[in-house]
């Protein structure tokens, strides 16, 4: 049966998909990252619409301070972040082509021929979901993402220190006045 | 109907702050400038420069509007005039936030002007840092209310109010909150004198005024947040609750323009250094200390 809910995830499914596909359509590396950022918040809405409120909000509040930080980078690093030269800034086509349709058929048939298990009834409410999940963080897979961040965190370090350039430290002496 | 009542009262909020912020900075008390000027502004040509981004150019104020009336629908007047009361109300009002910075990226990448671009990324360094001072403020009040509900979060205020049994948090947050609505000392975005309007520089017409409601709104709302977080929202003796809620509402947005008119603008690196140097660690001793606090007094 098609309830509401399945309608709306349809949508914003297509929506996710439609903005992914004009990441690769559009020239200029800002509405780039920001059509990445909608595929994104369409994400997030799915979750809204399953149901999984706290996951969803989550995920639409992060993705736009992380694609708004992927924009100012590609402006720095690409070529022609305006799009306006008409650049083509791809490369590899019939690899690429490849990859992704082995990619594709690869997570279709993962989502198709899994056992899902079975499918929950009812659903807990918000707050005792926001809860579980606190638990599940501090608990079972506090290891799993207290190693992720920090990972996260050296690398952010390494590359800032990488990418300070090193300034020589000259002592002023006397005769030097 | 509540939403109706919600969106009346935010925009007679939005309507005060004009006369308000006209009387601040000009001295002058005139009720019914802000009219005049939104008339004037919907009446004049709204100019298109060229070769722009129109995508985005279209989209920065409406964005700008849409994201401060999301964020203004889950904080509560009184228990029951609220928009959305949401299990992750305090959650939401961050993800909605989130996209003002993406909004006045868009504001500022599309008209193709060196200013307005130059205000757009300098917003986006800016949010960056004070969003964290955002959110970590909030997650000490969560932590003393035990929830994210912003109700549950004004009720916890009940014998004490946050900005007294968490003061630290308080300035950040207000700080915090003067940042994200760029609003003088921390107008690096649009900076008249110095960047000539910035993002708001190639707007005119019908997109001005739109992208200066939405601005309105946002800071509508963060003074609403304040309220809501730090001065025990609609909580008060005598009056009705919303009465409350809307004084303490106008009392923050005038402090945050008291201080805009007396301090100087900050330049872009004392405060981003300020922020990750002192800004960050000073919110994690707040959650520190607030943790503390919860088993000693709770």
């Amino acid at each position: 049966m098609i309830t509401g809910q399945a309608i709306f995830i349809g949508f914003f499914g297509m929506a996710a998909v439609w903005f992914g596909i004009v990441v690769f359509r559009t020239f200029s590396m800002v509405r780039s990252a920001i059509a990445l950022l909608f595929s994104q918040t369409a994400l997030g809405a799915m979750f809204l619409t399953m149901q999984a409120e706290f996951l969803g909000v989550l995920q639409i509040m992060m993705m736009a301070t992380e694609m708004s930080i992927m924009a100012i980078f590609m402006v720095m690093f690409m070529m022609d972040p305006g799009g306006m030269g008409k650049m083509d800034m791809t490369h590899q086509k019939r690899l690429s082509l490849i990859a992704g349709f082995v990619a594709f058929v690869g997570a279709v048939a993962v989502a198709v021929f899994i056992d899902w298990g079975p499918v929950t009834e009812t659903i807990a409410d918000t707050a005792q979901q926001t809860e579980a999940l606190g638990l599940e963080l501090l608990g079972r897979s506090m290891l799993i993402f207290e190693t992720a961040g920090v990972t996260i965190l050296t690398a952010m370090i390494a590359a800032t220190a990488v990418a300070i350039k090193p300034v020589p430290i000259k002592i002023k002496t006397k005769d030097e006045k | 109907m509540t939403t109706l009542l919600v969106l009346l009262l935010l925009a007679i909020g939005v309507y005060l702050l004009a006369v308000l912020e006209n009387w601040i900075a000009n001295g002058r008390f005139q009720l019914t400038a802000p009219a005049y000027s939104a008339i004037a502004l919907l009446g004049r040509e709204s100019v298109i420069p060229r070769k722009p981004d129109l995508l985005f150019f279209e989209v920065g104020p409406v964005l700008l509007l849409i994201a401060a009336l999301l964020a203004a629908a889950v904080i509560p007047l009184s228990p029951d005039l609220i928009i959305a009361d949401l299990a992750t109300g305090a959650l939401f009002l961050n993800a909605a936030l989130a996209y003002i910075l993406v909004a006045l990226i868009m504001a500022g990448w599309g008209p193709n002007g060196a200013y307005a671009m130059i205000g757009g990324w300098r917003f986006l360094g800016q949010l960056v840092a004070y969003a964290m001072l955002i959110v970590m403020p909030i997650t000490a009040v969560a932590m003393r209310a035990e929830s994210l509900v912003t109700t549950d979060i004004v009720f916890s205020q009940a014998g004490l109010w946050n900005i007294v049994y968490q003061p630290l948090g308080f300035a950040l947050f207000f700080i915090a909150a003067m940042g994200l609505a760029f609003l003088p000392p921390f107008d690096l975005p649009t900076a008249k004198g110095e960047l000539a309007g910035g993002v708001e520089a190639e707007y005119s017409g019908v997109r001005l005024a739109i992208f200066r409601l939405g601005r309105m709104v946002l800071i509508i709302t963060l003074a609403g947040a304040t309220a809501t977080f730090y001065l025990g929202g609609w909580q008060g003796p005598l009056l009705p609750d919303w009465i409350w809620s809307a004084i303490k509402i106008m009392l923050v947005t005038a402090a945050m323009l008291m201080v805009g008119k007396y301090v100087p603008r900050i330049r872009e690196t004392h405060l981003l250094a300020w922020c990750w140097k002192f800004g960050i660690p000073l919110a994690l001793l707040n959650i520190f200390i607030v943790g503390i606090l919860i088993v000693v007094i709770p």
